[in-house]
């Protein structure tokens, strides 16, 4: 109704109030004329009865122009709901396009939404620690041995603790594992031994109970503990009474007074937490009062306002004071340096190059469903060139027709993004697995207001690019519309163009985001054949941490250990079996020994020898295949008391001996106060990881250097994991109280650590998939249009005595001409983007030519493909039905 | 200026009364206004129109161009229902406000 009021009197807001006050004036005039006023008087009179005229006009002028604003917005808001009526009802129309572009948009965003998901919550999200971003980790690395962390003595930190002025508190932090009574079977719990003020420290809150006071940590003090919230629900289901429970731990009871919410720890995931005090190693006179007995990292807080620079100034400083002040508690040819690193990011070091490749990934793949829609619309687009001609010939302005087309778009990425919302919340839970290999903040992975508002965002882009896209709204297309059948050759070269150059485009990122997956499947092929120097097969491994109260002498764990070996060699089905103090691809960390050679001389100042040293029985070798390549490995002999013997790996003999031989040489690592003879030489062994350099190794026998953390390897004739009842049981029969834990064999750690470079290839792989689907898909129908717009100038063309093969020839050419220079790009693409992935390689070169000859002829051959079914329509065309038809 | 000398809203409801009768253009109301009131309310007539285009944008009257006793174009106004629910209220309002004066004129001081 008030439409209809408009457009007959449309708004001119001056002479509508203008015109008022003039019939005001002139009526006034005449009643004071017929009351006898001469008329030139009472014109005059009329005018200064009404007042100010210019005031009168712009104070109505102002209320009218707010009503107007009123109005507009109305207009607006009825024009736009009348706009995505119009579309929603267009787009039903055509179902096959619309299912189409909403399909491929909602796996463009999807993935991304999917992938941002991992981004915000590992990446973007503060710490949930209180002051989470001021919280570093304090590091002693050491630049003769390359060590990145050296850890620190207590007295250091003590030192560190008082001298360093941009620090607002610190505490001190280690990990190890004990044994915990008093609930069901003894467990081994990951226990982390920290000062009183660490919760303080890190700003972490308790969810039950409290944390630890201070004194808590003070020599004497009561047995505390605070259990992480995972061991909380997985050991005791939650158990809202835990708080004041005890337990015993090192022959002592401790009490438990608080339970910590579910945060993510670094760098250890501990089941409990207690003060310094109740540690036995932590609290011993050596650890409390020796300067070179490190065993503690660092934890700390910047002041307010201080930066990590500042911080590792200070850091540096005092590292300098220590190293006049007590040159003797570091070890000759040693570079120890003391750093600092934010705690957010050290936490996410490992995680970011993957993901944020991931994210780029996504990106292309998004820009790929983005140029396939493009062309879906773009043809779309030239079937209903007479119905937008119709429209603009009717009177719709260019500007109602853009905003016409734009809804459309919009509506069409909006409904996309709701779909890859779907789509994204059914990766979450996939992706929450694939980071937690990364990053202990995987947990904090979710579908949050940040990651809907970056959906939105997304998809409100895509359908402002879609919607304005150049040729859709063009005004020569409108008009050449109405004029029938000529629409086509007019729009078709413009049009043409820009389906041309999005389907370059489109086969230019494929082929980069394919070069990307080929590369890491290479690499992914290389790590699973790479030799690892030991034989997997048939292994399993166990740690049997031996409760350190209980075995608290060489002896008693000698005793234990030789036990346990002999009933286990004694099972039928086992081949070989042994004792170590670690073992391939177990997640202890290389320590390096410095050791001397007899004989020579390490100048000051020059780094001492270092090895990786592990203690060994002697099936060891045998049991994971590691071959003797000189000299012999232990044997029964080889125990406490003989003389002292060591195996090293092929790699030590290498760097320290160069083409001599170290067999029969003598090295100490304890300054010559024993002399151990080496004699043998094994194959080096990728200890660390499948990806990593062989470590220099050197094995001692362990009955002549026994650890209580006890590694147990053996090797089975069948499988090996029909073995883990008879350890439990022969284990149980020694020693009740004696967990076995991390039974696994040797081929599932293997398998687990190929696990997070096997997912990073899977998802580079899906995502490398599903744009050569979307792109050969989007190919294949640009042909298709093309042919279908063309069937008249083929048929004249065939009609004029073209054969049928050239017709085939023709479109091929058309098609293979556009892949060609897509390509061609592709490969410069590639040369620049895959430098961001070589971190991630493992023996291929980002430039490896193999993978890009690959990768071209697949695209090459999926380009064929995909023209010829349009190519072959083409070369069937009846030319009398083309010339007729049309 | 504008309204000076009459109460605040006076005019206002001045004009819904006018209007009570049927449509009329501004020169008419300002006429009724003058001859109800005797011509006691001494205003600038020009006041009138920011205070009828107001109630227009309030929804309490309808514009609409017509024709004149004189045969000239003439913006008219009309009651909507919203401003003839207005002019009761006001009314009401009025009397109970003149009343309560009067009677405080009326009575003795204490």
């Amino acid at each position: 109704m008030k439409r209809r009021f408009r457009l007959v009197t449309p708004f001119r807001v001056r002479p509508d109030v203008a015109g008022e006050i003039d019939f005001h004036m002139e009526m006034r005039a005449r009643e004071l004329i017929a009351a006898g006023m001469p008329p030139e008087e009472a014109r005059r009179e009329a005018a200064a009865r009404f007042g100010d005229v210019g005031a009168v006009t712009a104070a109505c002028e102002a209320t009218r122009q707010g009503q107007l604003r009123e109005r507009e917005r109305a207009d607006l808001l009825r024009d736009l709901w009348q706009d995505i009526g119009f579309a929603a009802r267009t787009l039903r129309k055509t179902p096959v396009f619309t299912v189409a572009a909403v399909l491929t948009l909602a796996f463009g965003i999807g993935a991304n939404t999917a992938i941002f998901s991992v981004i915000s919550g590992v990446l973007l999200r503060p710490l949930p620690y209180e002051h989470g971003d001021r919280l570093l980790t304090v590091t002693q690395p050491d630049g003769a041995t390359g060590a990145p962390d050296m850890a620190f003595s207590a007295l250091e930190v003590a030192d560190y603790r008082d001298r360093s002025h941009s620090l607002d508190a610190l505490a001190e932090y280690h990990s190890m594992a004990f044994t915990l009574l008093g609930h069901g079977d003894p467990m081994r719990v990951q226990t982390g031994v920290v000062s009183a003020s660490y919760f303080d420290v890190m700003g972490i809150r308790p969810l039950l109970g409290r944390t630890f006071r201070e004194g808590e940590d003070a020599k004497g003090a009561a047995p505390v503990l605070v259990l992480s919230y995972e061991f909380w629900q997985h050991a005791f289901g939650g158990d809202p009474t835990i708080v004041g429970r005890t337990f015993e731990m090192n022959d002592r009871v401790h009490t438990v007074v608080g339970v910590l919410p579910p945060i993510p720890q670094e760098p250890d995931q501990n089941d409990v937490f207690m003060p310094i005090s109740s540690c036995p190693f932590r609290s011993s006179p050596q650890m409390a009062d020796k300067r070179e007995m490190r065993m503690v990292n660092i934890f700390a807080r910047l002041r307010p306002g201080a930066s990590v620079v500042d911080a590792r100034r200070d850091l540096t400083a005092t590292s300098s004071e220590l190293h006049r002040a007590h040159p003797e508690s570091f070890p000759n040819g040693s570079r120890f340096s003391v750093t600092a690193s934010l705690l957010r990011d050290e936490m996410t070091r490992r995680a970011r190059p993957t993901f944020l490749v991931l994210l780029a990934t996504a990106g292309f793949v998004l820009l790929i469903a983005c140029a396939n829609v493009a062309n879906l619309t773009l043809a779309r687009r030239l079937q209903r060139q007479r119905e937008l001609a119709v429209r603009a010939a009717l009177g719709a302005g260019r500007g109602r027709i853009f905003r016409q087309l734009m809804t459309e778009s919009t509506l069409l990425a909006l409904a996309g993004g709701v779909a890859g919302l779907l789509v994204a919340i059914q990766l979450t839970p996939m992706l929450i697995g694939f980071a937690a290999r990364f990053t202990p903040r995987a947990q904090e992975i979710s579908i949050d207001w940040r990651v809907l508002a970056f959906t939105f965002v997304v998809s409100l882009a895509c359908g402002v690019a879609l919607g304005s896209l150049p040729g859709l709204a063009d005004r020569q297309n409108l008009v050449s519309g109405l004029k029938d059948g000529s629409a086509a050759s007019t729009s078709g070269r413009s049009g043409r163009r820009i389906r041309g150059a999005l389907i370059v485009s489109q086969v230019a990122i494929a082929f980069v985001l394919l070069i990307g997956a080929g590369l890491m499947l290479r690499s992914f092929v290389n790590l699973v054949r790479v030799n690892p120097g030991f034989d997997p097969e048939r292994v399993l491994t166990a740690r049997v941490d031996l409760n350190w109260t209980r075995y608290d002498s060489t002896a008693k764990v000698r005793a234990f250990t030789n036990a346990l070996l002999a009933r286990l060699g004694e099972t039928p089905g086992v081949v070989a079996v042994a004792s170590a103090s670690s073992f391939p691809l177990n997640h202890v960390q290389p320590f390096a020994n410095t050791f001397l050679i007899e004989g020579r001389f390490v100048p000051k100042g020059e780094p001492q020898p270092s090895a990786d040293a592990q203690a060994v029985s002697p099936e060891y070798f045998t049991a994971l295949g590691i071959p003797l390549l000189r000299g012999r490995v232990f044997t029964e002999t080889d125990r406490d008391g003989a003389e002292e013997v060591a195996v090293v790996t092929a790699g030590l003999a290498r760097r320290y001996w160069r083409d001599r031989e170290p067999i029969g040489e003598r090295i100490t690592f304890d300054e010559g106060k024993h002399w151990v003879r080496i004699v043998g030489v094994v194959g080096d062994v990728k200890q660390y990881g499948l990806e990593q350099e062989p470590t220099a190794g050197i094995y001692v026998p362990f009955d002549i250097s026994p650890v209580n953390d006890l590694r147990v390897v053996i090797e089975s004739r069948g499988d090996p994991a029909a073995l883990e009842q008879r350890l439990r049981a022969a284990t149980r029969d020694l020693d009740g109280m004696q967990p076995v834990t991390e039974v696994e064999t040797l081929v599932r750690l293997r398998d687990d650590s190929l696990a997070s470079p096997r997912l990073t290839t899977l998802l580079l792989g899906s995502f490398a998939a599903l744009a050569l689907l979307i792109t050969t898909a989007g190919l294949a129908g640009v042909i298709t249009f093309s042919v279908s717009q063309r069937t008249r100038e083929i048929g004249i063309r065939m009609a004029l005595g073209a054969e049928r093969m050239s017709v085939l020839a023709l479109v091929l050419r058309q098609g293979l001409g556009l892949v060609a220079i897509g390509l061609v790009l592709g490969v410069g693409g590639a040369l620049l983007m895959t430098r961001l992935i070589s971190g991630l390689l493992f023996q291929v070169r980002a430039s490896d030519p193999l993978t890009f000859a690959a990768v071209a002829l697949v695209l090459l051959m999926v380009g064929i493909l995909a023209c010829l079914a349009p190519a072959r329509r083409a070369a069937t065309v009846d030319p009398t039905i083309a010339l007729k038809g049309a | 200026m504008a309204g000076s000398d009459l109460y605040t809203g006076t005019l206002d409801v001045l004009i819904l009364k006018a209007l009570s009768g049927g449509a009329m253009h501004g020169y008419g109301i300002g006429l009724w206004i003058r001859r109800s009131t005797q011509e006691v309310l001494q205003v600038q007539e020009g006041a009138l129109y920011p205070a009828l285009h107001r109630l227009a944008r309030r929804g309490w009257l309808d514009e609409e161009w017509g024709v004149s006793e004189t045969g000239r174009d003439a913006k008219y106004y009309r009651l909507t229902t919203v401003g003839r629910r207005q002019l009761r209220e006001e009314m009401m309002r009025w009397t109970r406000y003149s009343l309560a004066v009067t009677a405080a004129l009326n009575a003795s001081p204490a």
